[in-house]
């Protein structure tokens, strides 16, 4: 099915042009003039002539004196009657044909000159035009591509260019031409794809392009009907519900609830304060929105990629690809904590030329627990942004002097960002919640900023927005002596400072042994060093905490590692301990953590000792 | 209907285009006779019909075929001669399976001015029917079954199931929806390659958003 959707889309790609080619000629075809299409607009049929039968020459005296005849005809050319001898007959007048012309009445042969050519021509039009030439050529011939003999070309010098054509050996006239039919021909050429001289549609690229587009059809026709088998294609009306039994991950009855059937359960469960994690927002691309619901439930093609064949069996469904109507029992498998919550901006300050760092109160008065390493899902509403921040300190002004500052609308969408409490905040719950998000610029128009940093980082003080949370895929590991490995650049110091800081509170609090915890933290210059004074002061406090920021852009009197943040840790990490036992916790740009895990993988780092929480 | 050569279709190759000459001494039976015979024969030809000489001509819109060598006539066909002009046309070797003289109501595949017409069905490959005027002894019309198709096929393309005229207003309307459907189709494509990259590659870089 994946494959018949890639094919699908490449296919739209080579065919969709020439579709629309094939349409608009063929509307065309439907809607034009088809009296002017035809050519014949100063076409009339010539007087025929009066024969007296009496004065027709013997056949067979002709006969006699001529080349072998398939045929003799008697014909009439410009009222007079002559005898048309075939000698060589095609199936076709089209075809070649040999011919020879006598007068019918005194057996003189006759040859076809321009004379005579140009009275023939005038003897079939009835418009005002002179005659400015006529030609004898040869085929092929443009507007008439079948034609196979030779013929005359007689021009008239009238407002639509008629052309009489002639057909040289007997005189009859085979066509008109003129402005109007040869427009009609440029689009029979586009509909044929005849840019040959072929005269017809048994070309090689329109058999070529008709079985793409046959098989673009077959692909599409194939893919609706997985659509409308996944009930992808309801109608509803209005804004129904439908109540749901909800069980907790023990089976638990947890109540029932009323869904919105006009949405997905993702966005249905939303409206109970019921967060599931989802970082594609309900594309059926992360796969982590799992729920299990009747196992009748239609599998959708993301569903067959994201879960295996014993989760489907069981009941595991995406909570995006489905609605209320499709099941009657809902059970949760990760009970979350997670809740929405409406959040009040407190504290907004840039910390770095390009980070912020943001304080929300949680209105309601309630407290949030969580383990370090969690996230808040944001709800960015449909705005304006603006490419360059409001209220940007002096300081950092000249690091955004080549952004071009412009306006730009936004939909809504929904973005992730790391908590970034510590300092002992956590355990009894806060209702102040930290983050240091990154605002993602773009260099020109032609490209948006990120739209849900740039957002929230313009906040004004007092202002509020919602968010879900919190989610705890990102956490330290069950407490043990082994020791940790934080290795993080640029904003995914969130994360790892929340993390160290917890760590630290817990060992000194339980007052156990010590174990040791190694910050790695990449950024460009010593402005992008966020938290600076604070982690040196932390590295002084406690014996066992070492930070070792490192720089790629560093200013001359720079006395500390420069590079990039895995450079250093390649050539450090056999010095500073025995790998085997270290637990990794690694946040930051995808360079950064594809390069990382691969060291860790060159040195046998087992990967359940890995932990990462994603830019995505 | 590209894949299929159009010469094929119109079933050239059914047909044998025969190039027999006149041959002249057997015309003897002049046109002066004819002329008495017939005085108002218009349209006068000398031809080969099945290897003999005859005389075609109209008369009071009424088509004749007269033997050049004896005057007799020898239209309208009968069936013994029909036949034997049609194996005469037919290039294959399939024996005759049928054939009746339409006079009224052609079949879809005959236009109505080759009537009166002798139809004779081959046994053979594409079940190969040959019509023969029946007043002029002439190869009027050549079908087989490839036409039939190619033919029901054309008013499938033209969605005219009753004339073939692709002026219809049923036509109109599915063309002007195909039109309609294809640009919104290339616009979503277009917003699903560019302006979706756009986004990802600012997502994918975007603060400590996962």
């Amino acid at each position: 099915m994946l494959l018949l959707k890639k094919l699908h889309k490449w296919l739209s790609l080579l065919v969709g042009l020439q579709l629309l080619v094939w349409l608009g000629t063929g509307l065309y075809f439907n809607l034009m003039d088809h009296q002017k299409a035809s050519g014949n607009q100063y076409k009339q049929t010539p007087v025929v002539a009066q024969v007296d039968i009496n004065r027709l020459v013997e056949p067979q005296l002709v006969l006699s004196q001529s080349k072998q005849v398939v045929s003799l005809k008697q014909i009439s050319l410009l009222e007079h009657p002559y005898y048309l001898l075939t000698h060589n007959k095609g199936l076709y007048s089209h075809f070649d044909n040999d011919y020879s012309l006598v007068d019918a009445y005194t057996a003189e042969p006759v040859v076809i000159d321009e004379t005579m050519v140009r009275k023939l021509a005038q003897s079939s039009y009835n418009g005002k035009g002179v005659i400015k030439n006529a030609v004898k050529l040869s085929p092929p011939y443009e507007d008439i591509p079948r034609e196979q003999n030779e013929v005359w070309q007689v021009n008239y010098a009238d407002y639509i260019q008629t052309s009489v054509y002639i057909d040289a050996g007997s005189g009859r006239i085979i066509k008109h031409s003129n402005d109007d039919k040869r427009f009609v021909d440029i689009f029979f050429m586009l509909h044929f794809m005849d840019y040959g001289t072929e005269g017809s549609f048994n070309n090689v690229q329109i058999i070529l392009f008709s079985l793409f587009t046959l098989f673009f059809s077959l692909t599409g026709f194939i893919w609706t009907i997985e659509l409308l088998f996944n009930g992808q294609y309801k109608v509803r009306f209005g804004n129904k519900s439908r109540t749901l039994a909800l069980f907790d991950k023990d089976l638990e009855l947890i109540g029932e609830f009323d869904l919105a059937t006009n949405t997905n359960l993702l966005d249905g469960l939303i409206d109970h304060d019921i967060a599931l994690s989802s970082t594609c927002g309900g594309g059926g691309t992360c796969g982590q929105c799992k729920v299990r619901l009747d196992s009748s439930v239609k599998v959708t093609s993301a569903e067959h990629v994201l879960l295996t064949k014993e989760q489907l069996q069981q009941g595991y469904r995406l909570a995006c690809q489905h609605d209320a109507t499709e099941t009657k029992r809902l059970t949760l498998i990760d009970v979350t904590k997670a809740k929405k919550y409406l959040l009040e901006l407190t504290h907004s300050e840039f910390i770095s030329p390009y980070i912020k760092e943001l304080r929300f109160k949680v209105l309601g008065g309630e407290k949030l627990k969580f383990k370090a390493g969690a996230h808040l899902r944001f709800y960015i509403p449909p705005a304006k942004g603006i490419s360059i921040p409001a209220r940007l300190p002096d300081a950092f002004k000249y690091h955004w002097r080549d952004i071009e500052y412009f306006e730009y609308e936004h939909q809504a969408c929904s973005r992730s960002y790391s908590l970034a409490n510590g300092d002992g905040q956590i355990e009894a719950g806060t209702n102040e919640l930290k983050f240091t998000v990154k605002i993602q610029n773009a260099p020109n128009k032609s490209i948006y900023p990120g739209v849900g940093s740039s957002y929230i980082c313009n906040l004004g003080l007092g202002q509020t927005i919602e968010a879900a949370g919190p989610f705890e895929d990102f956490h330290a590991k069950p407490s043990s002596n082994k020791t940790m490995m934080l290795i993080g650049a640029g904003s995914g110091m969130a994360p790892l400072k929340s993390l160290i800081e917890e760590q630290l509170c817990f060992y000194q609090k339980e007052r156990k042994e010590t174990r040791g915890i190694y910050f790695f933290y990449g950024a460009r210059t010593e402005e992008d060093l966020l938290y600076k004074d604070e982690l040196y002061r932390l590295s002084r406090k406690y014996p066992n905490f070492f930070y070792y920021p490192v720089l790629s852009r560093p200013h001359k009197n720079w006395s500390g590692a420069k590079g990039y943040v895995q450079d250093l840790l390649t050539s450090n990490i056999n010095k500073i301990c025995q790998i085997d036992g270290v637990e990794f916790y690694l946040c930051g740009p995808p360079n950064m953590m594809s390069a990382t895990i691969n060291l860790l993988k060159t040195k046998n780092v087992d990967a359940t000792n890995i932990a990462f929480d994603e830019f995505i | 209907m590209v894949i299929f050569d159009i010469d094929y279709i119109h079933g050239n190759s059914l047909v044998v285009n025969h190039q027999a000459k006149v041959n002249v001494d057997e015309i003897t039976y002049p046109l002066s006779a004819l002329a008495k015979q017939y005085p108002d024969a218009k349209n006068i030809a000398v031809e080969v019909f099945i290897e003999q000489a005859v005389y075609r001509f109209t008369e009071h819109d009424e088509k004749y075929v007269v033997n050049a060598s004896n005057g007799e006539k020898i239209s309208p066909l009968n069936k013994v001669v029909a036949i034997s002009a049609a194996k005469h046309y037919y290039s294959g070797d399939g024996a005759v399976l049928e054939s009746e003289l339409i006079t009224d109501n052609p079949p879809f595949e005959l236009s109505r001015r080759a009537l009166p017409a002798w139809r004779v069905n081959f046994d053979d490959f594409g079940s190969p029917s040959i019509y023969v005027s029946a007043q002029t002894g002439k190869l009027v019309s050549k079908r087989h079954e490839f036409w039939r198709i190619f033919d029901l096929m054309f008013s499938l393309h033209v969605m005219d199931y009753e004339e073939e005229d692709p002026s219809n207003k049923l036509l109109f309307w599915f063309t002007l929806f195909s039109i309609f459907a294809a640009i919104t189709g290339g616009v979503l494509s277009y917003f699903v390659i560019f302006k979706n990259r756009a986004k990802n590659t600012l997502d994918k870089s975007m603060g400590v958003a996962r």
